[in-house]
């Protein structure tokens, strides 16, 4: 460990180099558009690192194993598409409650539904941060290059670990099409974190009983000795069903506020030449990329264009983004769907105005396309 | 140089994805960031077959993924050329296998380089098979983007085994021709 190499892959595969430096030692997983190759890339590379590879009967079989190799004390990951993301609805939901370190990787690509399978897409802006029922916490970054992809899977395995929360890495068909030089940083170049043990002894550890500083509860696997129960109703400290008010609130609020207080680990964000921006742009993931050439153009021809990219999408760089807009005159969100993100950006910017230029189209746009789209506003 | 685009075309089967990936590795190896991407049709022969790189110096100038006018443009057959004719700029560099490609085919403007690869291949290397690769030692000579060493390397660490000697050759065959060809 220690040095760095240099790989030319797609984000895919830098997603799977990035959760074996951080440790991955559980992948299960079940085909699909776009994410088959990281599965492939995974199968062949993951045992030589005494790792398991797992294909399972479904996606929801997927989400489960993980779910149970995370208790068992493995860092475990799957990584599936839209279709099969809203098959692990329910057990995504089971991980932020019972607070399992799991990664999915979300390689977003054209639905509603089965969509189109071999077309790209951002329509999971909202589901990734609401899949599951109920109200809880959950992690999304979203990479919008191979380098990220490595990067981003390291650290949401760090998050994962440390705040015991599922993590998202939402990426999209572009993306894991297309191969980029990434760095490939190790450890102690790169922080690789675990989770929190208990510190106090079997008798005394309670499983959900949170540090006060950080809310986040140590965490005893099985098979070292603690009582562990994996609770998905409501629960108290020890994991017993308890539904009453004070229990209940308190269970939730912290599931929610763990995130909020960790936020420092969590919240990225870039900007590119938004200090004078008068009109800022904000996307995310490969489309992004496009916008940034919008931006460098415009600005050859003296156009104050400038670029906010949240790079956590949930929670989001809130004070980043106030920041980046603060000269701007209006604010311009380019995104894949019909309208998602510009309602978080509406919430943050509330003294300009924010126009939506929604982009239906099956392949990564042009940045004349996405000009041609702003026109009215331009 | 800020950002270099460059598309190689051709029909499947002529290796034009594997030379793509093996231009990328030999790129990023001589240190320029790399961005690469590939469409291709269904049918393994026959059909249409494209790789796309960005060339810049820097990651952080890493913007928009695709080619929109390929500074640098090589068609290894004809139907390819008059196809993506319009993604090539007009003062573009061209590199074209005259195997396929008639003079006439060419426009006005481009700086032209019409080579044989696929007969050299053939006749000099054996098999057509490692066109792609007498194309890709050309263009080592004819761009100076990489040297015919970096390659080899490339090669060597990248083919199977058993094509390794055949394609290190095939590429000091077309390193060779580009330079009598005065580039």
């Amino acid at each position: 460990m220690g040095e760095a190499s240099l790989g030319f892959l797609n984000a895919n595969q830098a997603a799977a180099e990035g959760a074996i430096t951080a440790g991955l030692k559980f992948f299960a997983g079940y085909p699909i558009t776009p994410a088959s190759d990281l599965f492939e890339y995974l199968a062949k590379k993951l045992p030589k690192y005494g790792g398991v590879v797992v294909q399972s009967e479904d996606e929801i079989a997927a989400i489960n194993a993980i779910i149970g190799a995370s208790w068992a004390g493995a860092k475990a990951m799957t990584a599936t598409s839209g279709p099969g993301f809203s098959l692990m609805a329910e057990s995504i939901g089971f991980a932020a409650m019972t607070e399992t370190p799991i990664v999915i990787i979300q390689n977003m690509r054209a639905g509603p539904s089965t969509g189109v399978a071999t077309a790209t897409g951002q329509g999971e802006v909202m589901q990734s941060r609401w899949v599951s029922h109920g109200h809880y916490g959950i992690v999304v970054l979203t990479p919008f290059s191979s380098q990220e992809a490595y990067d981003l899977t390291i650290k949401a395995f760090n998050i994962a670990e440390r705040l015991r929360v599922p993590v998202v890495v939402l990426m999209d068909y572009v993306l894991v099409h297309t191969r980029e030089r990434v760095v490939l940083k190790k450890p102690p170049e790169v922080e690789v974190l675990e989770r929190k043990k208990p510190t106090k002894p079997p008798g005394e550890y309670r499983p959900y009983e949170p540090d006060p500083e950080d809310l986040v509860p140590p965490m005893a696997n099985y098979g070292e000795g603690y009582a562990v129960l994996v609770e998905s109703m409501a629960h108290d400290e020890r994991g017993y069903y308890a539904p009453v008010d004070d229990v209940y609130e308190r269970l939730v609020k912290r599931l929610v506020d763990k995130i909020e207080v960790n936020r420092h680990m969590v919240v990225e964000s870039a900007t590119y030449h938004t200090d004078d921006a008068e009109v800022l742009f904000v996307a995310f993931g490969s489309v992004a990329r496009s916008v940034m050439s919008v931006v460098k153009e415009a600005r050859m021809e003296g156009k104050k264009y400038g670029l906010f990219r949240p790079i956590s999408l949930w929670p989001m760089d809130e004070k980043g983004l106030r920041k980046a807009a603060e000269n701007a005159e209006q604010v311009i969100v380019v995104e894949m769907n019909y309208g998602q993100l510009v309602r978080e950006v509406e919430r943050i910017v509330r003294d300009k105005p924010v126009h939506l230029v929604p982009l239906l189209k099956l392949d990564l746009p042009t940045p004349e396309e996405i000009v041609e789209a702003a026109r009215r506003w331009l | 140089m800020e950002r270099l685009e460059i598309m190689i075309a051709g029909r499947g089967g002529q290796g034009i994805l594997l030379a793509g990936y093996l231009l990328g590795l030999t790129l990023i190896k001589h240190g320029y960031y790399v961005v690469q991407s590939e469409s291709y049709s269904a049918e393994t022969r026959g059909g249409d077959s494209r790789s796309e790189l960005i060339v810049l110096k820097e990651q952080g100038e890493a913007d928009y993924m695709r080619v929109r006018r390929a500074d640098i443009a090589v068609f290894m057959y004809g139907e390819q050329l008059r196809k993506y004719s319009d993604k090539v700029r007009n003062d573009a560099l061209v590199i074209v296998d005259s195997t396929f490609i008639k003079p006439e085919e060419l426009r006005e403007g481009w700086r032209s380089i019409l080579i044989p690869f696929s007969r050299i291949a053939e006749e000099q290397a054996g098999t057509i098979r490692v066109a792609n690769i007498v194309m890709l030692g050309a263009l080592a000579r004819i761009t100076g983007l990489y040297t015919l060493d970096e390659l080899k390397e490339t090669i060597q660490r990248n083919v199977k085994p058993g094509w390794i000697e055949l394609n290190l050759r095939a590429a000091e065959l077309g390193y060779k021709v580009a330079e009598e060809h005065g580039a």
